[in-house]
């Protein structure tokens, strides 16, 4: 599967990222998991905490005579996940773009490049082509719309019962489908009941194809920074991210 | 004075923004809400309803066009570009990305530009809504805003980023931290343990502002005065002075 989480900021779409992630690692995927965003969210939910020992990808870039960025001689994009990606639990391997440091971004911008090209160059690798592929993107459509995660060919918008959570949700959906081949499907988080389902969907304007409960232990899980999946294993919005696996998986 | 507003996405920069821009207004102020959001919701927290919102056309995108042909001044793209929210208050959008070729964010106006060059002093009170994360608040510049309101609610996502926001931040211009849908002394222990000891200015959690998020509504045009507007117009109260007579 080749897949990207989308959404508003806010609307669940690491912890559906991460959930996503580990549930098909355990039914034995190989999962690399991509994480673009420059703020924390993936670590936290597949389980590694805030700042687990990063391997950046600066050592990746070096500047041309142009002072443009580019890769260093040698590495594609198959020895760039191996050096560079780490490891999360379940076997999952984890490639982060980089996070912003207290110096802004001008520190991770070789990192940043070198992640960039190394996505658009990942379907260049054979060995790669059984491998699961699962972008958290950041909030909102900027990394849509500048193609941060040309591997995916299902966007799931991740919508919670709200108007401005919905807003986002079309928007991101829209550019989605303005390119040709790509897929944007729906699901509604943190429902309280069929009423939210209802509300989701008229206000994105068509069906989800599923709908994450509120839930008490993702919650907790959430204000602690561990994994659902670790900490509320047994909790209805892990159940609801297994049916969703096996829903894409159909797609 | 320019206020800027920060931020995980989903924290409640938004509608923080909304209620904040609308409060200055009541207090007798001239207010321009200028959302610097790529993904632009201000219009809806501040009143103006989600399908209106959706309708805005951003300063950049309508310079892009063409839809003024001389060399536009500030002032003249927030005259031309703005719209008209309750209580007075001009929305402007900065910048929106709506299709799938958006064009070199480096070249023509970006909402870090609006930011830095619209005047606010005493004629008026600027309040920016910025883009989720960091980015916006790592180019700024000391004198680009003359505070910054962190908003973080009780989640280790949420309070990592505002950690880092106010990291950044702080060197730059007044910090004030916003603790948004705080339910108990739990929630506000688990905040301190990430921000330390310093002031927090608390939003109780609140089914009328909930309400108003799912449906789309102003929380200051829902209920003035339940718990978490209160705690917003008395910050304002605060940042404003004494309110200025009509």
């Amino acid at each position: 599967m080749r897949l990207a989480v989308v959404g508003k900021g806010g609307a669940g779409k690491s912890v559906v990222a991460g959930t996503m992630a580990r549930v098909l690692a355990r039914q034995g995927e190989r999962v690399l998991a991509l994480d673009s965003d420059l703020l924390p969210g993936l670590t936290l939910s597949l389980g590694l905490g805030a700042d687990p020992a990063l391997a950046p990808m600066g050592e990746a870039a070096e500047k041309d005579e142009n002072g443009r960025w580019r890769l260093k001689p040698g590495i594609g994009p198959a020895r760039a996940v191996q050096r560079f990606a780490i490891d999360a639990p379940d076997g999952i391997r984890l490639l982060q773009a980089g996070k912003t440091p207290r110096e802004g971004l001008e520190p991770i911008m070789g990192s940043f490049n070198a992640y960039y090209r190394v996505v658009h160059r990942l379907g260049d690798v054979k060995s790669f082509e059984s491998w699961t592929m699962l972008g958290d993107l950041p909030a909102g459509p900027r990394h849509i719309a500048f193609d941060w995660a040309p591997f995916a060919r299902t966007y799931v918008v991740v919508v919670q019962p709200t108007a401005q959570s919905a807003l986002a949700g079309r928007r991101v959906a829209r550019i989605v489908r303005m390119r040709e081949g790509l897929k944007a499907v729906y699901i509604a988080n943190r429902v309280t009941g069929k009423a939210d389902v209802t509300h989701v969907e008229r206000l994105v304007g068509e069906r989800v194809i599923a709908a994450l409960p509120a839930d008490d232990g993702v919650a907790e899980a959430e204000r602690l920074g561990l994994a659902p999946i670790d900490h509320a294993p047994d909790s209805p919005a892990v159940a609801e991210v297994e049916r969703l696996v096996a829903t894409l998986a159909n797609l | 004075m320019k206020i800027a507003v920060a931020g995980k996405g989903g924290a409640g920069k938004t509608t923080v923004s909304g209620t904040v821009a609308r409060a200055f207004a009541r207090a007798g102020h001239e207010v321009l809400a200028l959302d610097a959001d790529a993904n632009p919701m201000l219009g809806v927290s501040l009143g103006v309803g989600p399908e209106r919102t959706e309708l805005l056309l951003g300063v950049r995108q309508g310079l892009e066009t063409g839809e003024v042909e001389h060399e536009p001044t500030i002032e003249g793209m927030v005259e031309r570009f703005g719209a008209d929210a309750p209580d007075g208050v001009r929305l402007v959008v900065a910048s929106r990305i709506d299709n799938d070729s958006p064009g070199c964010q480096c070249c023509g106006v970006s909402p870090d530009q609006l930011l830095r060059e619209l005047e606010g002093g005493d004629r008026r009170t600027v309040i920016c809504d910025l883009e989720a994360g960091l980015g916006t608040l790592a180019r700024l510049e000391p004198g680009n805003a003359d505070a910054v309101l962190v908003v973080a609610n009780p989640s280790a996502k949420a309070l990592e980023v505002a950690r880092r926001a106010i990291e950044i931040a702080e060197d730059k211009t007044e910090v004030i931290v916003l603790a948004n849908r705080v339910r108990d002394h739990a929630d506000l222990d688990a905040i301190r343990a990430v921000l330390g000891d310093r002031e927090l200015i608390v939003i109780p959690e609140d089914p009328s502002i909930a309400r108003a998020d799912r449906d789309g509504l102003a929380p200051i045009d829902l209920d003035e005065d339940s718990p978490g507007v209160t705690a917003v117009v008395a910050l304002v109260d605060r940042l404003a002075g004494a309110p200025v007579p009509a």
